[in-house]
């Protein structure tokens, strides 16, 4: 393993892969920054071109650099500007903009820079040590898992808002609503799509957050005085404090381990391990309270959870073949047109591609937090852009990056649609965060339920029988029965 | 008089100027026409639409003929993908494309070509906007990727023999497949019936989640197209032991099919072809099913090919839509024969 890992950086070390590394990393960052555009598009347009680099090794590398780079551009856009810079950027947005607001932006991105690179080290470590016992665990998720690690993903959900638990509640539904829009899978009935073809496929969610936070954010700016904002945005500290890193150690390391896990299912990924991260770090906080009003936990813990996933969502790729999400898929794609077949025997029959890419990474994270402390102070500057000139800007690449998915205007339409709703929503106090992962959440939970029970001949024991679902499914009744017991308690405590 | 004599002059000219201008014009607009019967096509990069996801088998197919046609065509392969409607709005778009042979659609034959058409009006699934063999002309065939059945090594059966006596015992047996009413999915059911096991098909959101739920052990069989599952059969983790297709696919050629087995289950799987909206000129069809042709002929094409699960399986125009329409038949012929519903 070690020899393994000594040749891998034999062969990252050499100039060429140095340079498309360094490649990768830089156009990742700008994949990230900029909305809507995002790392699967961004390597399927690069696809031709990396055909003629001529080694699989060094094309590989330059695309694993663009998918995990854009994890560290992403957070950028989300704290300066409130609006994702990337899918797994989305829940920075809720307290990283807050934090710019009251002049913390610096310490914001400077935490964001430094949690995804301890996380993305401590995931491509578990790429280096533990790849095939890994993706033989996470192989185990069948629909049963995933329901019951979603139904406990929902119920965190409704915690996601900030206040009342109706409110929360009912963006949740509309969020499985929306993610119910198209095809289902299980039964080939179509829904919602009001004879829409291009809605088949459902909603993008992409499209669905560009919208919702992207446009949805332009629009209520558009109602507040341009000059106000220039003076509130006053920057106060350009880098973290020791108390911001005391206050989010815990954070950053909880984040890479929940990117860590949920990155190796093949149904988790970046969005789902940042989200989650979000609703424990609000869990588990002393001061719950202040999580929406620039907790500075509310950054580090999604920011890490989303590179550590980035990271581990190598290892069902590279030992088994299974690639879990777009920007893999493409990767997967690149491989065998080079003639490489990623799958169980990448390590014995192309162990300089394995550890060369995996060696890279390494490098890849170093350059990246290279890259992205010392551009903290120039991002800050970023925010004297009159807002007049940076939002036509944003929009515009928001639509460049949601048509660039499917390569069809329809979508940029949709995108509007939900721009409209976003602005509404944040009218009347209603919190999208909520919204976003019941919509991501639902379109696994409803299919993996319905999966499940055509398993068990329609018997409920298949979720407790099995001992990974069983586990969760226990620890959601353990959940509900705290809440529950909790909520009685203090009734009771009133009454006496 | 003299101002005069000047007049006549500039009129003179001007009337030099008009003639000039109007013949300037003449051959401005004759230019195209008499430009493009001088030069051949293609004159610029050719765009192929793929109506699917980058990354998937279609995808992969239609990447792998770009980075062997700079050799034989005279023009770029640009790849688009264009994903939605399971295929239908990619599709869509070619058949609304100028008919000049610059815009292909490559996939053409896949399920939502062959199999879904079948249920039209079934289960809201809205009417197809347009028509799959009127408004489309075929190229050429490239590929086939038949429905295999595959069981896990470490499974008490071993072949399809054994599974069905397994099967026979139980309530039901459950088979992974990539989509509700594809393929796959109406193979398998077909199957159940020929077999007279009840085969319940779990869908999941494309091929790989489906590959994903076999190579985990989480249904009893699963039913895949062999370039989905190629790694995982050299692995050993997957055992192939039934091809529903006519004859052998080249793919897998040690695995028999369901007709060698006894059961009469032969469908043409997913058909990866070209095609080209309907007024495309007859000569271009013809260039470019040539060109295709050569690529198909490549040495190095067909060992990629073979390497990543996919059998080159070149027809020319005339043949491939024969085969399109036969293909379409059959399937509605199973489906019929087997009274598929979508639920």
């Amino acid at each position: 393993m070690f020899q393994g890992l000594i040749m891998g950086f034999g062969i990252a070390f050499s100039w060429t892969n140095l340079l498309f590394a360094l490649i990768g990393a830089v156009l990742g960052t700008i994949v990230g920054i900029l909305p809507g555009l995002g790392p699967a598009a961004t390597i399927s347009l690069l696809l031709p071109v990396s055909l003629k680099i001529g080694s699989p090794v060094t094309s590989i590398i330059m695309m694993a650099g663009i998918f995990y780079g854009a994890m560290y551009g992403g957070s950028t856009t989300s704290i300066l500007v409130n609006i994702p810079g990337e899918a797994a950027s989305v829940v920075t947005c809720i307290d990283g903009y807050q934090m710019a607001l009251k002049g913390r932006a610096g310490p914001a991105l400077g935490i964001a820079a430094i949690g995804s690179f301890i996380a993305g080290t401590i995931g491509v470590i578990g790429l280096t040590f533990m790849s095939p016992p890994l993706a033989e665990f996470a192989i185990k998720f069948g629909p049963p898992e995933y329901f019951a690690l979603t139904l406990l993903g929902l119920l965190m959900a409704t915690l996601l808002g900030e206040g009342s638990i109706i409110k929360g509640l009912i963006m949740v539904v509309l969020g499985l609503l929306l993610g119910a829009v198209g095809l289902d899978p299980v039964s080939g009935s179509v829904r919602f799509t009001w004879g829409f073809f291009m809605l088949q496929e459902g909603i993008d969610f992409v499209t669905l957050a560009m919208g919702m936070f992207g446009i949805g954010e332009i629009l209520i700016n558009l109602e507040k005085e341009l000059t106000t904002e220039l003076v509130t945005r006053k920057v106060t500290h350009l880098w973290p404090t020791v108390k911001d890193f005391v206050e989010s150690k815990w954070a950053i390391i909880r984040g890479s381990f929940i990117g860590f896990f949920i990155g190796i299912l093949p149904g988790g990924g970046a969005v789902i391990s940042s989200l989650v991260s979000y609703a424990v770090e609000k869990k588990v906080s002393k001061h719950p309270e202040e999580f929406g009003k620039g907790a500075i936990q509310g950054v580090a813990g999604p920011e890490s959870a989303n590179n550590s996933a980035a990271s581990t969502s190598f290892i069902p790729l590279l030992t088994l073949g299974i690639p879990g999400n777009a920007a893999i898929a493409m990767i997967f794609a690149a491989l065998l047109i080079q003639g490489v077949q990623p799958g169980p025997f990448l390590i014995s029959e192309h162990p300089d591609i394995f550890w060369g890419v995996v060696a890279s990474m390494y490098i890849g994270n170093v350059m990246l937090l290279i890259l992205n402390l010392p551009m903290v102070g120039l991002w800050v500057q970023l925010l004297r852009v009159p807002y007049a000139i940076l939002a036509p800007i944003i929009v515009l690449f928001c639509c460049i990056g949601v048509y660039s998915i499917r390569n069809t205007v329809f979508d940029i339409w949709i995108m509007g649609i939900f721009g409209v709703i976003g602005y509404l929503f944040r009218k009347v106090g209603l919190e999208p965060g909520p919204l976003i992962l019941a919509f991501v959440l639902g379109r696994i939970l409803e299919p993996a339920l319905r999966q499940a029970l055509l398993m068990s001949a329609g018997s409920p024991w298949i979720f407790f029988q099995r001992p990974i679902s069983g586990t969760l499914m226990g620890f959601l009744v353990c959940f509900i029965l705290f809440q529950v017991v909790r909520a009685l308690w203090k009734r009771l405590g009133r009454k006496a | 008089m003299e101002e005069f004599y000047l007049y006549i002059r500039r009129r003179k000219m001007r009337n030099q100027t008009r003639i000039f201008l109007a013949m300037a014009l003449c051959m401005f607009l004759l230019y195209p026409v008499v430009g493009q019967a001088a030069e051949k096509f293609p004159t610029k990069s050719i765009e192929i639409d793929v109506p699917f996801a980058a990354g998937g088998s279609t995808d992969v197919l239609a990447r792998m003929v770009a980075k062997y046609a700079p050799k034989y065509f005279d023009k770029q392969l640009v790849i688009v993908n264009k994903p939605g409607g399971g295929g239908v709005t990619g599709t869509e778009s070619v058949v609304r494309s100028k008919p000049d042979g610059y815009t292909l659609y490559l996939g053409y034959g896949s399920g939502h070509d062959l199999v879904m058409p079948h249920f039209v009006g079934a289960a809201q699934l809205p009417k197809m906007p347009y028509d799959t063999f009127k408004d489309l002309l075929p190229v050429c065939r490239l590929s086939v990727h038949s429905v295999a059945m595959v069981i896990r090594a470490d499974a008490p059966y071993k072949n399809l023999k054994e599974f069905i006596e397994w099967g026979k015992k139980r309530d039901q047996v459950t088979a992974s497949v990539s989509t509700k009413a594809g393929s796959v999915d109406i193979t398998f059911q077909a199957l159940g019936k020929a077999t007279g096991l009840k085969i319940v098909t779990i869908p999941f959101r494309g091929g790989a989640d489906a590959v994903t739920a076999i190579v985990g052990g989480q249904t009893d069989c699963g039913g895949n197209h062999p370039s989905e599952i190629i790694s995982h059969i050299k692995a050993k983790r997957l055992i192939p032991i039934g091809v529903a297709l006519d004859s052998r696919d080249p793919a897998i050629p040690d695995v028999p099919t369901f007709k060698e087995l006894g059961y009469n289950v032969v469908t043409v799987g997913s058909v990866k072809g070209v095609a080209a909206p309907k007024g495309t000129p007859p000569e271009v069809i013809a260039y470019l099913a040539d060109r295709f042709k050569k690529v198909c002929d490549d040495p190095e094409f067909i060992k990629s090919m073979k390497d990543i699960g996919q059998p080159v399986m070149y027809l020319g125009p005339d043949d491939f839509g024969k085969y399109m329409k036969e293909g379409y038949e059959q399937f509605g012929k199973l489906i019929k024969e087997f009274n598929i519903k979508l639920e």
